[in-house]
């Protein structure tokens, strides 16, 4: 677990001159330069040459808050109005004077927006801010014996000057160097999540992650709320079982049988395997009174080894 | 103290979680269906014992932010919207965290490092050298 802190000054001192010089010479003959990461041949075919989101707004951070004011900017540019003031005693550490990972997901849902973290590639960063999608980013400016961590905002890029561009710190659209830049997000390992509203997803996201982050969202907020996001889902990724079935749910939830039932039937087309989808396709019908389907449907589910099986035998006896 | 009110809560979760998976049929007809976040914990084979554990993660981290200095009147809400996996991370890490030992002292030697690290390029320390 990371905390996040924004750069500090220090002071001076002289007898430590000649023992640093050594271990800087050390440190440069060790680390070489800073490389630039390279693009994928087909994101360096697809992303533009620049990018500049020029509708994010701008927070500065106060004191040690870079973790409110980066997500104050995001949730901004997804439309929900959030003050810094608002998202301080939400995510802020006081004893730890940051915020760590996992609230910056947490505070994003309570907003009902959807943290989606990414892939930590150089690709899925910028085909994201190709997409619009403004994105918050975890550094660590110095080196990992002594951390600085730190929370920034990429909003834009320039492959040709090969700059990110950030809203960071206290300076709002702050060009630096690629190399320099993914020096220092290696060493959080490339953290990088985007807040979305239900019903966007990022560009570049595997279908089972993408799954996990809105899953996560609907235990906190309701499958009401996720419905339009398990929606685009399911549009993007049609064959996609799991999330057939989470659709199917959603559905289920928002007073939607038929519709529901047609989500667990492609789930199960999708994947005849997944019991858990054939039961809840087989109790759905036995309450819709359509008895011989539902017990075509159950009949399957209980012939399934796996979790669900002793469920299904079950709604099965108690169906005859 | 905490040990204690695990030994103690632990078998009394195991019960209501026996409860808890017995027969869908005395439901009522129209909630009967498996959850979505049940499916994927089933998916990802967890037992009973993890998700005990995740239960009891939520109370550790309830407790580690209030240690840490969060507002008691804010730290149900926080916790209430970490993930399993989030809240489970929270409480198994967040007290290793070597506090205040990730500040950039006044050290003149690790000023100099840092100095010669960002004119190269590997660190974002300093403003002025960029």
């Amino acid at each position: 677990m990371l905390t996040a802190r924004s750069p500090r000054h220090c002071v001076a001192g002289q007898r430590h001159a000649r023992f640093a010089g050594a271990v800087a010479l050390a440190l440069m003959l060790l680390a070489g330069c800073a490389s630039t990461p390279e693009l994928s041949a087909r994101a360096r075919q697809a992303l533009p040459e620049q990018a500049l989101l020029e509708r994010i707004p701008f927070h500065g951070q106060r004191d040690y808050q870079c973790g409110p004011a980066s997500l104050a900017m995001v949730l901004n540019a997804s439309g929900v109005g959030v003050t810094v003031d608002t998202l301080i005693p939400q995510v802020f550490l006081p004893e730890r004077e940051g915020s760590v990972q996992p609230e910056m997901l947490a505070s994003v849902r309570r907003h009902r927006r959807i943290p989606f973290v990414l892939e930590g590639t150089f690709d899925a960063l910028l085909s994201e801010i190709g997409a619009g999608h403004p994105v918050v980013v975890m550094q660590n400016l110095s080196l990992p014996a002594w951390p600085v961590w730190h929370y920034a905002v990429a909003i834009g890029f320039d492959r040709q000057a090969e700059q990110l561009i950030l809203h960071s710190g206290m300076t709002p659209r702050q060009r630096t160097d690629f190399a320099r830049f993914d020096a220092t997000w290696a060493r959080s390992n490339r953290w990088a999540f985007v807040a979305l509203p239900p019903g966007e997803l990022p560009a570049t996201l595997s279908p089972q992650d993408a799954l996990t982050a809105i899953a996560d969202f609907e235990r906190v907020q309701g499958t009401r709320a996720a419905l339009p996001a398990w929606e685009a889902l399911a549009r993007r990724y049609p064959h996609h079982a799991m999330g057939q079935f989470a659709l199917g749910n959603a559905y289920h939830d928002a007073d939607a049988p038929q519709q529901a039932m047609r989500a667990f039937n492609r789930a199960v087309q999708a994947d005849p395997t997944l019991g858990v989808a054939w039961l809840n396709l087989g109790l759905l019908r036995q309450a819709q009174g359509q008895h011989a389907a539902a017990r075509r449907a159950l009949r399957a589910a209980a012939e399934l080894e796996g979790p669900w099986q002793a469920q299904a035998q079950l709604a099965l006896d108690a169906h005859r | 103290m905490m040990k204690k009110l695990r030994r103690y809560l632990s078998p009394l979760l195991m019960a209501l979680m026996v409860v808890g998976s017995l027969p869908v049929a005395a439901a009522p007809v129209n909630s009967g269906l498996v959850s979505t976040q049940d499916a994927l914990s089933a998916e990802r084979a967890q037992d009973d014992r993890q998700r005990i554990h995740q239960i009891l993660a939520r109370d550790d981290v309830q407790h580690q932010l209030e240690a840490q200095g969060v507002d008691p009147a804010d730290v149900e809400a926080r916790v209430a919207a970490l993930s399993d996996a989030e809240a489970a991370q929270m409480a198994a890490q967040l007290e290793q965290l070597p506090a205040g030992a990730s500040v950039v002292g006044a050290l003149f030697a690790v000023f100099v490092i840092l100095l010669v690290t960002d004119i190269l390029g590997l660190t974002d320390v300093y403003p002025f050298t960029r």
